[in-house]
């Protein structure tokens, strides 16, 4: 009946460039796309930011 | 009898009055939510230079002179030559400003000094929109003009679109985040990823690799600052060295009423808002060295382009590859040359 109020998160979506695993965690400051972050859990490969956006979730 | 004739008497004399009264109150409502948002606004540049940037003087006195400050667009009764007398003065002030937002913090990064200026521009178009609303509406009410009333109340709703979403976009450009004006320049620095990168304009970067059997210039702002960069003085330059066959522009587009976001749609013509003089420049040299102009665009509704990129946008980052390319197969042949350009904001996106 009420509409409930409505948030928007940011997220950063990760992927490793050697085995291509992907990660989504919450977006830090410092985040930019393709940056590289750190080392893969699964393959020890590179992990770069894929994507950043923003999604809608209700309070 | 007398019940019928008085209220008929009062609104043929006092009707417009009463009208103008009624009208007022929703007006009103629509000027204090602007005040509010050009106090948060100026409120929220301070203290976000006071945080990050640490300046030694008080940049409150200075940030309210920059907010005042004007442009006298150049006179249009002979319009010949206005874009480079417009295109110049642009330039001018935005030279200006940088130079002053670097004088808060002359150790700020380039980074800060675009989050900055972009701040600035916010909180002025804000302080502009209010000014301007407020005077219409004062003027109205003060000559009790009712029909002077009118246009401003049919505009409302769109100018608090428009401020709502600059308003809302404060936190993403404080953060650095990409918008969703940022998805041209998203596709394009994704291609250029690993490729060696040359400053072709000033704040705007080349890259060149191939693509079946055709050659490719790609060509963005220099992320992850936010800039769109002078794509004009680019091509210009390009086409002086190259000889260029195609050009294709990617572009956010404003989506309309009923159109579904994120959705891309494939067009001609040069895909590059803002003033104009950027589009004139390149459309002048397209025009002259009879190039083909092709626009991929990606529709959204003004809120969803000034403000963090929504995830409906994001995810359509490979199949804007997948057009580009189906676009280079059917519109040149092996050999040529195609000029990829990644249109808008590029803040939060490198390549």
């Amino acid at each position: 009946m009420f509409s409930k109020e409505k948030t928007v998160v940011a997220f950063t979506i990760e992927k490793c460039k050697r085995c291509g695993l992907e990660t989504k965690r919450k977006f830090k400051e410092g985040d930019f796309l393709f940056a590289e972050t750190s080392k893969c859990i699964s393959c020890d490969g590179l992990l770069s930011i894929e994507k950043i956006f923003g999604e809608s979730i209700e309070l | 009898m007398l019940i019928w004739i008085v209220p008929i008497i009062i609104f043929v004399f006092y009707g417009q009055r009463i009208q103008l009264q009624i009208t007022s109150g929703d007006l009103k409502k629509g000027i204090k939510k602007l005040e509010e948002y050009k106090i948060g606004s100026r409120n929220e540049l301070i203290e976000y230079i006071q945080k990050n940037l640490r300046p030694k003087e008080d940049p409150t006195k200075k940030i309210d002179r920059f907010l005042d400050y004007f442009t006298i667009m150049p006179v249009n009764m002979d319009p010949n030559g206005i874009v480079t007398k417009v295109r110049h003065i642009v330039r001018s002030r935005e030279d200006y400003s940088r130079a002053q937002v670097k004088s808060l913090s002359p150790d700020m990064t380039n980074l800060e000094l675009t989050k900055i200026q972009t701040l600035l521009e916010i909180a002025t178009s804000l302080q502009m929109l209010y000014k301007v609303v407020n005077h219409l509406f004062l003027t109205a009410k003060k000559q009790n003009n009712y029909p002077l009333i009118l246009p401003l109340q049919m505009m409302m709703p769109f100018i608090m679109e428009e401020a709502e979403a600059m308003q809302k976009a404060i936190p993403a450009f404080k953060l650095c985040q990409p918008i969703g004006d940022g998805i041209g320049p998203m596709v394009i620095g994704k291609m250029m990823l690993g490729l060696k990168k040359e400053l072709i304009a000033f704040q705007t970067v080349l890259s060149e690799t191939e693509y079946s059997g055709r050659k490719l210039f790609l060509l963005k702002a220099e992320g992850p600052d936010a800039v769109v960069g002078r794509p004009g003085d680019a091509v210009q330059s390009i086409v002086s060295k190259t000889k260029i066959d195609a050009i294709i522009m990617v572009d956010a587009s404003l989506k309309m009423e009923g159109e579904k976001s994120a959705t891309i749609a494939q067009g001609f013509g040069a895909a590059i808002g803002g003033i104009g003089t950027e589009r004139f420049q390149i459309e002048d040299i397209a025009t002259k060295h009879e190039i083909p102009l092709f626009a991929i665009v990606i529709k959204q509704s003004i809120k969803e382009a000034v403000n963090l990129m929504t995830k409906e946008i994001a995810d359509n980052v490979d199949e804007i590859r997948l057009q580009i390319f189906e676009m280079i197969h059917d519109n040149t042949k092996s050999g040529q040359t195609v000029l990829l350009i990644g249109v808008g904001n590029t803040m939060g996106v490198s390549q």
